[in-house]
């Protein structure tokens, strides 16, 4: 459970007490550096560099960096493929795949031009490989099994070597069997920042990964077989209340990093601002060519960052606009009730069912209804806000922009209250009369379009 | 034992009377008595046969008591117990086998009366010559065979008594039966009821959704379909409750006017183990007992066959025929020979071959009772299993998946027609469920008719 308090304990205790170790067995650790485990699906704070080159670290939604260990200079990281049980949102747990007690997986933040080497155990039942996309590194570094590398077989350790020579945005997954091990979430984050902290520089710079799953409502395991139908739509395998939200100072330059890791493309839309996008797969895009946007749509595979000033305070919604994709789980195959009227037959339907409840006469909206529902499903719309159900889940979040909050600060600063008179409010005065339109008189015939199912003079025709 | 022939007639019917006193009179209850004890002590309820109007009177009241219902004010009947009752007291047919037992009654008292001495005249012309014949005679055959038809006469009543006593025992197995399938015939009605009212529901439903346009007319008309199968559904349970209805009024003697509880009665919560079925059944079976009966003839008859080699009393062979799916036959015929040619060591060994044969049918009773036992046992465990199954397993499973669906459905992850098809379903799992309650108690009941009466607990194993 990530309630607010919890969230704020752990996230004060930070990486160091939030990550134990222990995954690797101690003969091997002599050899091998640490393999921390992240227990919590809370945001973690940002994991400034200890040693190494210098760098403004990033902070991924309810998720954290992988700590390393400098080995004669090269930055040495450990990643653990195995199960592991995500919180989705409170209220749903999913047995996916994942490193490091997690998935997606840690952070990886290195700097341009540093030596990299990250040691992989396998601790999944079947072969696996990681495939640094994005990368350029040396062909047998690439983690494609059987094209470049023989796959990890389960409970053996590889170690990939390269340098980062490309600053920019990036992320990793297997490249084996990779329709089950991504189904199943294996995915992860790499930031390579660049080699001058000042380039580019913001002040909070937010990550995470676009994921989709196939939970069957009552059940934990994603079914690996789904291509498209996918019922979960996630960043960093949280759905909407279970993602945190996007805590920034006001007048912050913010950056926003993700990654697409589903099968279909996701057009990101953030309220109240303008932003750019500042950088793509394959690096960053030059001031001149930078196209303003409020929503920016992000392809299947592919990696964007967007920038923007936050000079506006509030709680700003940040949101896929896929409408279904600011849902959980629900029915793909549902009539729609709306108009219908029920009241005649709900007699006999309770007769058979006691528990029945008709629903959706009126659209879709489950407003304030609270119902039983399956074991481990998330109600299809969901979260509240200050002024009522927000009705949404999934991929959505909120960028809360306040003044003088501390520079590391991310702790949630609970919802916004808006100063007064800038609320939208209701009219109670006498109602303004509607413009209309004025009478078409030009002799020509109006065209009537008869829906089926519309009243009139055409009733009962099929 | 057999009066000479050559003694005066007087002193011939006094021997006789004496060799047959107590036997050869008409009892009070027309031997209705130990068949009315014969089916107390094996099913607890006892039969009565409407002789007299007061009698008729009595079984009427007792009917109606028995159908009652202090809560309502029409006739009810409360259990196969009371619709057993009813049947022994108020089945037509059943009363006309009870009329049976006076006719061998009669016979038997008619068979032990000596011949009333008869006086004839004759006047005869033969042209101018008139004859006339005079006589006073007494039926010499009669007078002879008086003791042997009595005593062979005794044995038919006996038999008679027992089959009747049988006849009882199985019309109220029969009447159980036809209790059960009514009152299960009717709960699968009540449940169809509401099962075509879930369909005409979800077809009203999309009726109206496909003119607003929510759903196609392909998808209403599915669901129209499906109500028109409930329809059909209900059609027939509706049926097949009346047949049952009227085949349980036709044992009770009564016209379908009354009504039956809603439900089976619950299932024993364990059977008893009983580990002596097949002792119950050979002590309380009256085919083992009246096979034994037979045989206790037979051997009295083949005595009676050696010593009067020279008469032949009686053809053993005739004493009790019984073919399958015929009525038992039963009779006598007796025939005096002069002994010239013949005498009688054919007679004997023919008489001790019909003894053995009587032994072997014995053998076969009982072996055939014990089969039956056992199996009627076996059978009325496996409903039981069967039947708890349904109740235990089957059942809760359903309405979990009933209940995982409205889940679903709260979640909107299925609609409506999800539930109502899901309900249908159920429907056939409950119809199953009712069916397997039902044929336990057929089970029960036919185990009770195997066994001739009422099972005896016994010990656990």
């Amino acid at each position: 459970m990530s309630t607010p308090d919890k969230q704020r304990r752990s996230f004060l205790q930070g990486a160091a007490l939030a990550v134990t170790a222990g995954a690797v067995s101690r003969a091997g650790a002599a050899a091998l550096p640490e393999a921390p485990l992240q227990a919590s699906p809370a945001t973690q704070p940002p994991l400034h560099p200890a040693n190494g080159r210098p760098y403004q670290p990033v902070v991924t939604l309810n998720g954290w960096s992988l700590p390393w260990r400098m080995n004669n200079g090269v930055k040495e990281f450990h990643l653990v493929a195995e199960p592991v049980v995500r919180e989705i949102a409170p209220g749903m747990k999913a047995r996916l795949w994942g490193y490091n007690g997690q998935s997606p997986g840690p952070t990886i933040e290195v700097v341009e031009g540093d030596r990299v080497r990250i040691f992989v155990t396998n601790k999944l039942p079947e072969a696996t490989s990681v495939h640094w996309h994005g990368q350029r590194l040396p062909n047998g570094m690439d983690g494609v099994s059987g094209l470049t590398q023989p796959a990890i077989p389960p409970g053996k350790t590889y170690v990939y070597e390269f340098t980062a020579r490309r600053a920019g945005t990036f992320m990793y997954h297997p490249h084996a069997d990779e329709m089950v091990q991504m189904a199943m979430g294996m995915m992860g984050f790499w930031v390579t920042h660049p080699k001058d902290p000042g380039f580019m520089r913001v002040d909070r710079d937010f990550v995470f990964l676009m994921n989709a799953y196939d939970i069957a409502p009552g059940a934990s395991v994603p079914k690996v077989s789904t291509m498209l139908d996918f019922n979960l739509w996630t960043w960093n395998s949280r759905a909407f209340p279970g993602i945190d939200p996007l805590v920034v100072r006001q007048n912050d330059r913010v950056r926003i990093r993700v990654g697409n890791l589903t099968m279909t493309n996701h057009p990101l839309h953030l309220h109240g601002h303008e932003f750019s996008v500042t950088g793509t797969d394959g690096g960053w895009v030059p001031p001149a060519a930078r196209w303003p946007e409020v929503t920016t749509d992000i392809a299947v595979g592919q990696m964007r960052a967007i920038e923007f000033d936050a000079t506006e305070e509030g709680d700003w919604a940040l949101h896929c606009h896929k409408a279904h994709h600011t849902m959980n789980a629900m029915g793909h195959d549902l009539p729609t009730m709306i108009g219908v009227d029920q009241s005649k037959v709900l007699d006999k339907i309770t007769r058979l069912i006691p528990d029945y409840m008709a629903m959706g006469d009126k659209g879709g909206s489950m407003g304030e209804m609270e119902m039983p529902l399956p074991e481990n499903t998330l109600p299809m719309m969901t979260g509240r806000g200050p002024y009522g159900p927000i009705e949404m889940g999934g991929m959505f979040s909120t960028v809360k922009v306040r003044k003088q909050l501390a520079r590391d600060d991310y702790r949630d600063p609970g919802w916004y209250r808006a100063p007064a008179g800038t609320v939208a409010r209701p009219w109670n005065g006498p109602a303004p009369s509607a413009a209309r339109a004025p009478d078409r008189d030009d002799g020509k015939p109006t065209l009537e379009v008869v829906k089926p199912g519309m009243q009139g003079g055409h009733q009962g025709h099929h | 034992m057999i009066p000479h022939v050559s003694r005066p007639l007087r002193a011939a019917a006094v021997a006789a009377c004496a060799l047959l006193a107590g036997c050869a009179q008409l009892s009070p209850d027309g031997g209705f008595g130990q068949v009315e004890q014969a089916s107390s002590t094996r099913l607890g309820q006892a039969p009565a046969w409407n002789r007299t109007p007061q009698q008729t009177q009595a079984s009427s009241e007792h009917v109606r008591q028995l159908l009652h219902d202090p809560a309502n004010s029409t006739p009810r009947l409360a259990s196969a117990d009371d619709a057993v009752q009813i049947a022994l007291i108020n089945n037509p047919d059943l009363q006309a086998d009870f009329a049976g037992l006076g006719v061998a009654e009669a016979d038997l008292v008619q068979a032990g009366r000596l011949p009333n001495p008869g006086f004839s005249f004759k006047r005869s012309h033969a042209g101018d010559d008139l004859k006339i014949e005079r006589s006073l005679s007494l039926g010499l055959m009669r007078l002879l065979t008086l003791p042997a038809a009595s005593r062979i006469e005794q044995r038919r009543f006996e038999q008679v008594r027992l089959s009747l006593a049988s006849r009882v025992l199985s019309v109220a197995a029969q009447t159980r039966q036809a209790y059960y399938q009514a009152v299960a015939a009717q709960q699968g009605l009540q449940y169809q009821k509401q099962v075509a009212d879930a369909a005409e529901a979800a077809h009203a439903l999309a009726a109206q959704m496909a003119r607003l346009g929510n759903i196609s007319q392909l998808d209403s008309a599915r669901e129209q379909f499906f109500y028109g199968q409930a329809q059909t559904s209900l059609q027939q349970a509706r049926r097949l409750a009346a047949q049952h209805k009227e085949s349980l009024a036709r044992l009770l003697g009564l016209a379908p006017d009354f009504s039956l509880p809603a439900q089976l009665p619950a299932l024993p919560r364990q059977l008893e183990a009983v580990d002596d079925i097949e002792q119950q059944a050979l002590q309380q079976r009256l085919d083992v007992e009246a096979a034994r009966t037979e045989l206790e003839g037979l051997q009295t008859s083949l005595g009676l066959t050696r010593a009067t080699r020279l008469v032949n009393v009686l053809d053993l062979g005739a004493l009790r025929t019984t073919e399958s799916g015929k009525p038992v036959e039963n009779g006598y015929e007796i025939s005096l020979e002069i002994p010239l040619f013949d005498w009688g060591e054919a007679r004997v060994a023919k008489a001790e071959a019909i003894y053995l044969q009587g032994a072997h049918k014995l053998a076969a009773a009982v072996l055939d009772a014990r089969a039956q036992a056992r199996l009627a046992w076996r059978e009325r465990q496996d409903a039981y299993t069967l039947a708890r199954r349904y109740q235990d397993e089957w059942l809760p499973l359903r309405q979990r998946i009933a209940d995982e669906n409205v889940l679903r459905y709260n979640g909107m992850l299925v609609s409506v027609f999800i539930l109502l098809a899901d309900a249908r379903e159920q429907a056939a799992t409950v119809n199953a469920a009712i069916e397997a309650q039902r044929d336990f108690w057929i089970a029960d009941a036919s185990l009770q008719l195997a066994l001739g009466g009422r099972p005896t607990q016994g010990k656990q194993p």
